[in-house]
C-alpha cells in the first residue's frame, strides 16, 4: 500500500489569487488533506506581499499535524521589524523536496510573480498554479471582473471556486458564486479544480448541484492574527 | 459617471479595502497618499479603482506633503482624502492644524499602529491623543472610533458629509487589525439609501469681486496680532461647542442596573461586547459603553450612564497605556465612580482579558 502511493505523482501547487481570495486556506487545507491520505506533504510559505495573514502564526500547528512547513514561525520573525516579509532561503528549494509541494503565494499579480524566485518552477511539469476565486470579494464580484482578474493574473491552470461571506456564508451565497465562476472557467478555458466549502455545510449542500468535487473546509486563517 | 455599487449586497472585504470603496461610493474625487503600513491597501485598492471611475490619486514625497495637499485639494472644491498610520500621522499634523485653522473639509483614515516613533505596523490604540488633540492648536477635529467594517464603510460615507458640512477637520480612527482582517459587511449606494451627499465647492477662486458681489473668503492659517489670533480662536471654540451635541455618537447597553460599566471604544469594544454578555451569563451585573465619536466625546451619556447604574466602578480597557483613560477622565472631571484600567499597549483585547479583569476588581 504505502509503494502505491510513493509510486502515484506528487501533487505540486501554488495557490495564487485575489488578496484574501482563500489562497492560505485552501492551501493549508489541501495540505493537511494530502497528509491525511498518508502522503509526505512540505507546506511553503511565499507570501511577500502581505505578512499579516499568512501560515505563520500557524505553523506550529501545521507542523504538529505532520506538515513540513517552509516559513518563518512567530519567534523567528520577532525583532525583524518590517523585514519580516522576506522570504525563507529553503522556500528557493522548495521543488527539489521530495513528496508533496504546496505554495501559499502572496496577493494579487505581483504575489503571483514570487512564484519566480523558486528554482524550477518555469520548468517544473508538475507544477499547477491554481487561482483561488471568492465572488463575494468585490474585485472579483463579477463575471466581467473575474475574467478580466484572471487574464492579468499570467500563468493560471486551474481554479478553485471559494466563495463565501465569512461567518454570514449561506448556501445561496455558495451557489450564486460558484455558478458564475464556472461559467467564467468556461469561457477563459480553465478547469475548475474543485468548490471549496466550509465543513459546516456538509450536510445541507446538494453535491448534485454542479459536476465538480466539493473539497469541505475548516476555517484555520481566523486564528492566524500576526 | 459608472456607478461604484450596482446593488446593495453584502460583500467579504478587508478593512482597508472597504475605505477605497467607500470613499468612491461617498464620491471622493481624489486621495493623496504616502505608503505606510497598515493603511496601505487603502492606497492599492484606491489606484486600481480610481482610474475605472475616473477618479484621482498622487502619491505625495511624504506625509506633510499628502495632508497640505488635502489642504489644497479640498480649497478648490475637491472631494479629497488621506490615509496614515503611527509616524505618517505625527507627520500630518501640521497639515491637520491648518484645516483646523482654516476651517478646511478635510478627511483622513487613521489605522493605528504600534508607537512610540516606528513601533509596529501591526496594531494599537496609540493614536488617540495624537489622533483627537494633535497639532498646536485646542483639537478642533470630529474623530470617529469604529469597530466593524460596515462601521468603516458607513463613517467612511458620513466623514466625508461632516468634514463638508461642518468643514472642521474629521477622522476615522481604525487600527491594523481592522485595517486587515476581513468580514462580511453591506456594500450601498449612499444616495439609494437616502444618504445625502454634501455638495462640494471651492473656497478660492471665485467669481465676483471682493466688497461688491461677495465677502472675502478668509482662509488663514497666521495672524500678526495676538488679538487677532484670540478672536478666531474663540469662534472656532464657539463653533465647535455648538455643533458638537449633534455629533456625538456612542453605544450602551446593560447599563441600567450594573455594578461594573465597560469603556471601551473601537475595535476594544467588540471585546467588551462579549465580555459583559458573557459576565452577564455568569450573573454578575456589567454594562457596556462605547465613545463612538471620542471628538466631540459623548460626556455627558456616560456621566448618565454612570448615575443611573449606581454602578460602584468603571472600567477602562484600551490597547494603550492610558490615552483613552486620560481622555475619559477631562471629559467626566468630578465624577466619584471608581476607575479601574486594563492597558494593553500594542496588543489586542479579547473578552476573556476583559472577564478576568473585571472579576480581579469587583
Amino acid at each position: 500500500m504505502l509503494r502505491t502511493q510513493f509510486n502515484s505523482a506528487r501533487v505540486v501547487e501554488a495557490y495564487v489569487g485575489e488578496y484574501a481570495s482563500g489562497k492560505s486556506e485552501m492551501a493549508i487545507n489541501r495540505a493537511l488533506e494530502l497528509k491525511s491520505q498518508g502522503r509526505q506533504v512540505t507546506l511553503v510559505d511565499l507570501d511577500t506581499v502581505e505578512p499579516f495573514y499568512t501560515l505563520r502564526p500557524l505553523k506550529e500547528l501545521l507542523e504538529q499535524k505532520g506538515l513540513t512547513v517552509i516559513g518563518f514561525s512567530r519567534p523567528e520573525a520577532f525583532g525583524l521589524g518590517e523585514t519580516g516579509a522576506m522570504l525563507t532561503p529553503a522556500a528557493r528549494w522548495a521543488l527539489r523536496r521530495e513528496g508533496d509541494i504546496i505554495f501559499d503565494v502572496g496577493y494579487g499579480v505581483y504575489g503571483a510573480r514570487t512564484l519566480n524566485l523558486v528554482e524550477e518552477a518555469d520548468t517544473s511539469t508538475e507544477l499547477r498554479v491554481i487561482a483561488v476565486l471568492n465572488y463575494s470579494r468585490p474585485m472579483t464580484g463579477s463575471k466581467a471582473r473575474i475574467i478580466e482578474y484572471i487574464k492579468e493574473l499570467g500563468r493560471v491552470d486551474a481554479l478553485v471556486a471559494n466563495t463565501h461571506l465569512g461567518d454570514e456564508t449561506t448556501l445561496e451565497v455558495i451557489e450564486e458564486g460558484t455558478r458564475i465562476i464556472i461559467e467564467c472557467a468556461g469561457e477563459l478555458g480553465i478547469p475548475v479544480d474543485y468548490i471549496a466549502i466550509d465543513k459546516k455545510f456538509a450536510g445541507e449542500w446538494n453535491l448534485e448541484l454542479f459536476a465538480i468535487p466539493v473539497k469541505w473546509i475548516t476555517r484555520y486563517m481566523p486564528a492566524a492574527m500576526w | 459617471m459608472l456607478k461604484v455599487v450596482d446593488e446593495t449586497k453584502k460583500a467579504f472585504l478587508t478593512g482597508n479595502e472597504t475605505v477605497a470603496w467607500a470613499a468612491l461610493a461617498a464620491g471622493a474625487d481624489i486621495m493623496f497618499g504616502y505608503p505606510i503600513t497598515p493603511q496601505n491597501e487603502v492606497m492599492h485598492y484606491w489606484t486600481r479603482l480610481a482610474p475605472r471611475y475616473g477618479r484621482d490619486f498622487l502619491q505625495t514625497e511624504d506625509e506633510i506633503s499628502a495632508g497640505f495637499t488635502v489642504c489644497g485639494a479640498v480649497q478648490a472644491g475637491k472631494k479629497a482624502f488621506t490615509a496614515t498610520a503611527g509616524p505618517g500621522n505625527v507627520l500630518m499634523q501640521e497639515p491637520f492644524g491648518m484645516a483646523e485653522a482654516m476651517r478646511l473639509p478635510l478627511f483622513a483614515i487613521i489605522q493605528q499602529r504600534g508607537g512610540p516613533s516606528s513601533g509596529t505596523v501591526v496594531y494599537s490604540q496609540q493614536e488617540v491623543a495624537l489622533t483627537t488633540y494633535g497639532g498646536n492648536g485646542e483639537g478642533y477635529r470630529i474623530v470617529y472610533s469604529t469597530a466593524t467594517h460596515q462601521e468603516i464603510y458607513d463613517y467612511t460615507i458620513k466623514g466625508f458629509n461632516v468634514a463638508w458640512k461642518y468643514r472642521f477637520p474629521t477622522f476615522l480612527l481604525g487600527d491594523g487589525y481592522q485595517a486587515k482582517m476581513r468580514e462580511p459587511l453591506e456594500m450601498y449606494d449612499p444616495e439609494e439609501k437616502g444618504i445625502k451627499l454634501e455638495p462640494t465647492y471651492p473656497l478660492v477662486g471665485l467669481p465676483g469681486k471682493i466688497g461688491e458681489g461677495r465677502e472675502p473668503q478668509h482662509l488663514c492659517n497666521i495672524y500678526s496680532l495676538e488679538e487677532e489670533l484670540y478672536e478666531v480662536v474663540m469662534k472656532l471654540s464657539a463653533d465647535y461647542e455648538r455643533i458638537a451635541p449633534d455629533l456625538v455618537e456612542w453605544q450602551e447597553h446593560s447599563c441600567e442596573d450594573a455594578d461594573i460599566i465597560i469603556l471601551t471604544h473601537g475595535i476594544v469594544s467588540r471585546a467588551a461586547d462579549d465580555a459583559v454578555k458573557a459576565l452577564r451569563a455568569q450573573g454578575i451585573k456589567a454594562g457596556y459603553f462605547r465613545p463612538i465619536t471620542l471628538r466631540p466625546y459623548p460626556s455627558q451619556q456616560l456621566r448618565e450612564a454612570i448615575a443611573k447604574s449606581g454602578a460602584k466602578i468603571l472600567l477602562i480597557a484600551e490597547s494603550s497605556y492610558g490615552q483613552f483613560e486620560r481622555l475619559t477622565k477631562q471629559e467626566i472631571y468630578g465624577e466619584t465612580i471608581k476607575i479601574e484600567h486594563l492597558y494593553m499597549p500594542g496588543v489586542g483585547i479579547v473578552d476573556y482579558d476583559i472577564i478576568n479583569k473585571v472579576k480581579s476588581v469587583l
